[in-house]
């Protein structure tokens, strides 16, 4: 029935290339977290800051980030920039898309979070004497970046996830790109893309469990 | 800016395109959804060892570039000469990629039901069925509906990736008209406000939903 | 009477065993469609037109195709990577589809003798100050992914040592690029170039030169096994020159000195 003979040992001799591919994608996913957790603190202080002009930039941020899809804001960073003269390579476009994308997303986290922190412990830690930055420093961000440490999780899977949308603006060095051009030269797209899947779900897999053995590192009672 | 050449016959194309970017994310979150509801029981039901295979199968869909599935599905479907038109294998795609989603949010918001509730259900004599369809089912859609609402909206977004199978969806639409008209950052502009005045209301009520059925709040 | 039914059954069994052995071109011909995949941003071999139908080269050569069967064709819309999925699934017959005859691809499908012929032409942004091929050395350059243009100046660049490459998905996103200056020149067939130049709607690029890359022949292609088709193929592509239709449609298309797709000193 099946009129498809698999050619395993041409994928398998292109493994080590795409095992290369794999390390620049684990590379920009982190960028783009530690990018993103940054830029998400600083809209998360701009939201508490009361200033209307700052915390409305910070809400218009997230809603773009979180209403629009990933692959359109790569897209917008590489060719919507780009009339502007603004020349970002596929690299740095994708690095950037992702990292708009994450601090989007973790900024609602670390709302969310902050929710959960009772006012009166800031209020308590307030009549100890202490200042709003000590207070908030000291008490809450600790306590925040624990709740929202699972949904950081995910976000640095999301941000692997997302990088295979590179392929979109030019970008030829991640897992996606190579994959993609070694399909495009052989046309044995099953064989290839199965492969990615695989080193795809190693990867996720990889990082959720460091960060399962960080979380008990960091967060023992 | 706004000198465009943009004509109403191009907004009707984009029109189209959007369409078929909420055909495709209708139908998909539908079975999607129908799935998710099924293992997500399931899972539950069987307990963590037995439902082992199961969830690691919906793993890997939460852990594979949702555009590697694509492209998988599509060759896995033209080995197979099932002769799927792009749009059924988007769409099937799509779905088992929302219900890998779905049956998370599911088992989550069964599991938040207290069991004592369900114990007290239960030595009420009520059967395992009246127990899911009057105790768990009411309390569970409390605790899923918010997060399920964010799911629809993700596989909306995401959905602009079956573009690359050759579906014509807003996006794609949008490259279509870069193409010929070059004007990028005009189009992809409209292209996202569509996108986004489709999807913000939609997250708005969700998020009234959860502040509104928080029990904390 | 005993005769005539044993001759009743041996053509019942005549035909029943025939139409079990049909292959793809009986299949195209009883179905009275002939479905081809096209790629419709690759002017001027497949675009589309302002009410959005696609046109072009690919476009009228499916047509023809499609006449010489006695079917009607039906153009499937194919991005560059669907073409090959689209067809071991069944969903086209025939790729018209501007498709390098690469040995390595052929190892998947079966190619035809080529249709037609590219030239490569490098097309530079005014600015990036790129005359000619040599010019690129050093500078950021890019193709349309897979393509033969695209391998081959992909393994130039690496050959100079300097500059970077850069493979967009669609041949529309590596002119959007080009025009915008976010690369400095491109390779692609002088057809498509000299195309996209004359729209006018990429200020500021410019056709720089040939580059010195083979001729890139491209070829129709189906299922591997298809001998039947294939060599109906073969003699279509053979028709085509022979009745003048090939040089008509390239001066429809493309225009200027019609290229041979015969290659001097060998048979194929």
């Amino acid at each position: 029935m099946l009129n498809y003979t698999f050619h395993w040992n041409q994928a398998f001799k292109a493994l080590p290339q795409m095992l290369d591919g794999a390390l620049v994608t684990l590379q920009i996913a982190l960028l783009s977290m530690v990018i993103g957790l940054a830029l998400a603190l600083t809209l998360t202080a701009f939201r508490l800051s009361g200033n209307r002009i700052l915390s409305g930039f910070a809400t218009t941020w997230v809603e773009i980030a979180r209403n629009t899809p990933a692959l359109f804001q790569i897209y917008m960073a590489h060719f919507g920039l780009g009339n502007f003269g603004i020349h970002l390579s596929p690299y740095t476009a994708l690095l950037v898309g992702i990292a708009f994308n994450n601090a989007g997303y973790l900024a609602e986290n670390f709302r969310g979070a902050l929710k959960a922190i009772p006012d009166t412990q800031t209020r308590a830690g307030r009549s100890l004497g202490m200042t709003p930055v000590q207070a908030f420093r000291l008490i809450v961000l600790p306590q925040m970046l624990r709740i929202a440490f699972l949904p950081v999780t995910n976000q640095m899977v999301w941000a692997i996830l997302m990088t295979s949308l590179g392929v979109t603006v030019g970008m030829n060095t991640d897992l996606a790109g190579i994959t993609q051009e070694l399909n495009a030269r052989s046309f044995r797209t099953f064989e290839f893309f199965a492969l990615a899947a695989v080193i795809y779900y190693i990867i996720a897999k990889l990082v959720t469990l460091a960060a399962r053995l960080l979380a008990a590192r960091m967060f023992r009672y | 800016m706004f000198d465009t050449t943009l004509t109403w016959n191009d907004l009707a194309f984009l029109a189209q395109g959007a369409a078929m970017t909420l055909a495709v994310t209708a139908v998909s979150v539908t079975a999607g959804t129908v799935l998710g509801i099924i293992f997500g029981v399931l899972r539950v039901q069987l307990g963590a060892v037995w439902a082992a295979p199961l969830t690691f199968v919906l793993d890997v869909f939460r852990s594979v570039p949702l555009l590697i599935q694509l492209v998988l599905g599509n060759a896995i479907q033209a080995i197979a000469k099932l002769g799927w038109a792009p749009f059924t294998t988007s769409c099937v795609v799509l779905s088992l990629y929302t219900a890998a989603y779905c049956s998370e949010i599911i088992r989550g918001g069964i599991e938040a039901v207290p069991a004592t509730t369900r114990r007290a259900a239960r030595s009420l004599g009520m059967t395992w069925w009246q127990d899911m369809r009057y105790i768990v089912a009411p309390l569970a859609t409390r605790v899923s509906l918010p997060a399920w609402i964010g799911l629809t909206l993700g596989v909306m977004k995401d959905s602009a990736l079956v573009l690359w199978l050759g579906l014509i969806e807003l996006l794609r639409a949008s490259q279509i008209l870069v193409t010929r008209l070059q004007e990028p950052l005009f189009i992809l502009l409209i292209c996202g406000v569509i996108y986004f005045v489709i999807s913000f209301p939609i997250a708005r009520f969700g998020g009234y939903l959860e502040k509104r059925w928080s029990p904390n709040d | 009477m005993k005769f005539s039914v044993l001759a009743f059954s041996l053509l019942a069994t005549t035909v029943l065993t025939s139409q079990a052995h049909a292959d793809k071109l009986d299949d195209i011909i009883s179905s009275g469609t002939l479905r081809c995949a096209v790629v419709l941003d690759f002017p001027p071999m497949g675009s589309r037109d302002e009410s959005n139908n696609p046109i072009g080269f690919d476009v009228d050569y499916c047509n023809d195709l499609a006449k010489a069967l006695g079917v009607t064709a039906e153009i499937v819309e194919t991005p560059f990577p669907e073409r090959i999925p689209a067809l071991m699934s069944g969903r086209v017959d025939v790729g018209v589809a501007s498709t390098s005859d690469t040995l390595e691809r052929a190892k998947t499908v079966g190619m035809t003798v080529p249709y037609f012929a590219f030239e490569m032409a490098v097309t530079a942004n005014e600015k990036s100050g790129v005359k000619s091929f040599e010019d690129m050395k050093g500078k950021v350059v890019g193709a349309t992914a897979g393509t033969y243009e695209a391998i081959a100046l992909e393994q130039q660049v690496k050959a100079w040592g300097a500059g970077e490459f850069r493979p967009y998905q669609t041949q529309a996103d590596v002119f959007l690029a080009l025009s915008q200056g976010q690369l400095d020149a491109t390779v692609s067939t002088s057809t498509v170039a000299q195309a996209n130049v004359k729209t006018g709607k990429f200020p500021g690029i410019a056709v720089v030169g040939k580059a010195p890359f083979d001729i890139d022949y491209v070829a129709l292609f189906t299922n591997r096994e298809e001998y039947g088709l294939i060599n109906y193929l073969n003699l279509f592509i053979n028709q085509q020159v022979r009745t003048g239709r090939y040089a008509e449609l390239y001066g429809k298309w493309v225009g200027g000195e019609v290229p041979s797709l015969s290659v001097n000193g060998v048979y194929r």
